[in-house]
């Protein structure tokens, strides 16, 4: 009986350890939209081969971050270069979900093109973002320099103020600049952007966590790349998809529609990788978020900020 | 009494530094890292610039809810109507948690200015209309009988015993009312539009650059309440107690 009892403890410890293994609890900085499909998609699938993804949404990015750092959070999604770069626990990114996508767009009763922005005040997300870099990497490259930069987070907020007329020109991610075009019309103007390539969304966790849980952080990255193939297929999957395993099901059904507009957009930007970004993502990254004065060190290296191992064996059963 | 003041933030922040030292968390910064922090941030001028863009919106608030709130606290005293009008608002407007509030003034006012002003303006008028309201209906009824006695009319009931009786507790208003208004500016440049230390501690916060983050909550907390402590020894020496 005794034998009995402790066989059953040690297999109850054992499936316990395991069960705690293959559970990821996942910290994003905002609530899910259309842009996280195929996230959940992904998430849904791995939970399917025992590894399951816990989405905690927060906040803001910030807060994830901070989730990740204190150890409350396995694995955050955003780009904190900056924070990777000076906390004192080293955290690595493992995959591109998606790269950087922006509209910055204009009220044109004001402004015509880039060169009418000298001398002009802007909005952007933040200070030290993605948005605020490419304001800045444009206004570089057309000679000119703004009056001031407003900080006004949040792309749906932007996209109001511009409708409002709080703002005149702003950056915006596809879906708003979508819902600002169909509400504005013909009163905005989408200027012009370089070819500007960096990650707008990867995934991070602890280093001895992604070493630890390689097996399992390896199934999970593994089915974010099939997802982000399956897109580039056929940028109208995700619309079966979400029916298929029943994603987003208190979306708003006006927004169905967005959804494969948004991923036909995506698509033809090129943003979603076939093969989670790994080294040639990690290279524009540590460029353009030096560039933005997220990363200060001087000739940074892909290793103190990238951990390539698990998308590396993900890819290889791809294969 | 002193010694024992400077005991108390000695244990304070050493506590503080041993914890940072511990850590608690990698995001918790040690006492002495914080203090130089705010050191270099105060030398290179981003505190000071900081504070003259969150001083703006916190001054003109105040400003506003002194003029107006005053006045109104005290047409509230004076007339039964005024006070049926619009005590109840103030009374739910204190109770009303208002960091659910203020991000919806976005909706109406936008994200400039106006909507930090009126952030303010909507944590300091209850306590400064509360406050002066309370002041003239606190009015002893034995000193207005005895101004009646003498055949004062209603005007100099007012001006000679109505309102000096209340200044005190006005004053007291105002000092309660900076002290929400520094909470409301701090939740309006957090939640509205990240500007002056709003803006440094979401960017410090954004960067883990958690010395600066922790120094400029420090810096804000320090500021509120030695503004609030000099406003108290004004008041005790316009007002002293009985």
């Amino acid at each position: 009986m005794k034998r009995f009892i402790a066989a059953f403890a040690v297999l109850a410890l054992t499936a316990g350890t395991a069960f705690a293994q293959t559970k990821i609890k996942y910290a994003l900085g905002d609530v899910l939209g259309i842009d996280d499909l195929p996230l959940l998609a992904a998430a849904e699938r791995a939970k399917k081969r025992g590894v399951e993804v816990e989405i905690t949404s927060f906040k803001n990015e910030d807060i994830a971050t901070q989730a990740v750092i204190n150890g409350q959070a396995d694995v955050g999604q955003g780009t904190p270069y900056a924070a990777l770069e000076k906390v004192n626990v080293p955290i690595r990114f493992f995959v591109q979900l998606w790269s950087l996508q922006f509209f910055p767009v204009v009220a044109n009763e004001h402004y015509k093109g880039w060169k009418d922005l000298d001398g002009q005040e802007i909005a952007v997300q933040g200070r030290g973002s993605g948005t605020e870099a490419i304001m800045l990497l444009m206004a570089k490259e057309h000679g000119i320099k703004y009056k001031n930069i407003s900080y006004v987070p949040g792309s749906q907020v932007r996209a109001l103020a511009m409708l409002k007329g709080n703002i005149r020109a702003t950056i915006l991610d596809s879906t708003n600049k979508n819902f600002l075009l169909k509400e504005g019309g013909a009163k905005f103007t989408v200027l012009p952007l370089g070819n500007v390539k960096a990650s707008d969304e990867a995934l991070f966790a602890r280093l001895d966590y992604l070493q630890k849980n390689q097996a399992a952080i390896s199934v999970f990255v593994e089915e974010l790349v099939r997802v982000n193939r399956e897109i580039n297929k056929d940028p109208n999957s995700m619309v079966a998809l979400r029916k298929q395993l029943g994603l987003l099901k208190d979306l708003p059904a006006k927004l169905d529609d967005d959804i494969p507009t948004y991923f036909k957009e995506g698509v033809a930007g090129g943003i979603f990788p076939n093969d989670g970004g790994g080294e040639n993502a990690a290279k524009s990254d540590l460029e353009f978020y030096a560039l933005s004065g997220s990363i200060k060190k001087e000739n940074p290296k892909i290793e103190d900020f990238w951990h390539l191992a698990p998308l590396k064996a993900a890819l290889s059963k791809l294969k | 009494m002193r010694r024992w003041q400077i005991a108390s933030f000695a244990l304070f922040f050493g506590l503080w530094e041993l914890t940072g030292r511990w850590p608690v968390s990698p995001a918790f910064p040690p006492f002495s890292n914080t203090f130089l922090a705010l050191i270099e941030m105060i030398r290179d001028g981003t505190l000071g610039k900081a504070y003259l863009i969150t001083a703006q919106p916190l001054a003109l608030g105040i400003v506003l809810c002194a003029v107006a709130g005053i006045a109104f606290g005290i047409g509230m005293g004076l007339s039964r109507a005024i006070e049926w009008l619009s005590l109840p608002v103030f009374i739910i407007l204190q109770a009303a948690p208002m960091a659910a509030i203020i991000p919806l003034l976005t909706y109406m006012y936008g994200i400039g200015l106006t909507s930090k002003v009126l952030a303010v303006i909507m944590l300091a008028a209850p306590v400064i209309v509360m406050n002066s309201y309370k002041g003239i209906r606190n009015t002893p009824p034995s000193l207005l009988q005895m101004c009646r006695s003498f055949q004062g009319t209603r005007v100099q009931e007012v001006v000679k015993i109505v309102l000096p009786h209340a200044a005190a507790l006005v004053f007291t208003g105002l000092r309660l009312g900076l002290a929400m208004g520094f909470i409301g500016i701090v939740i309006a440049e957090l939640l509205i539009t990240p500007t002056g230390i709003g803006d440094l501690i979401s960017y410090h916060s954004s960067t883990a650059d958690y010395p600066k983050m922790f120094a400029t909550i420090a810096s804000i907390v320090a500021v509120a309440a030695v503004s609030l402590h000099l406003l108290q020894r004004v008041e005790l020496r316009l007002f002293p107690r009985d």
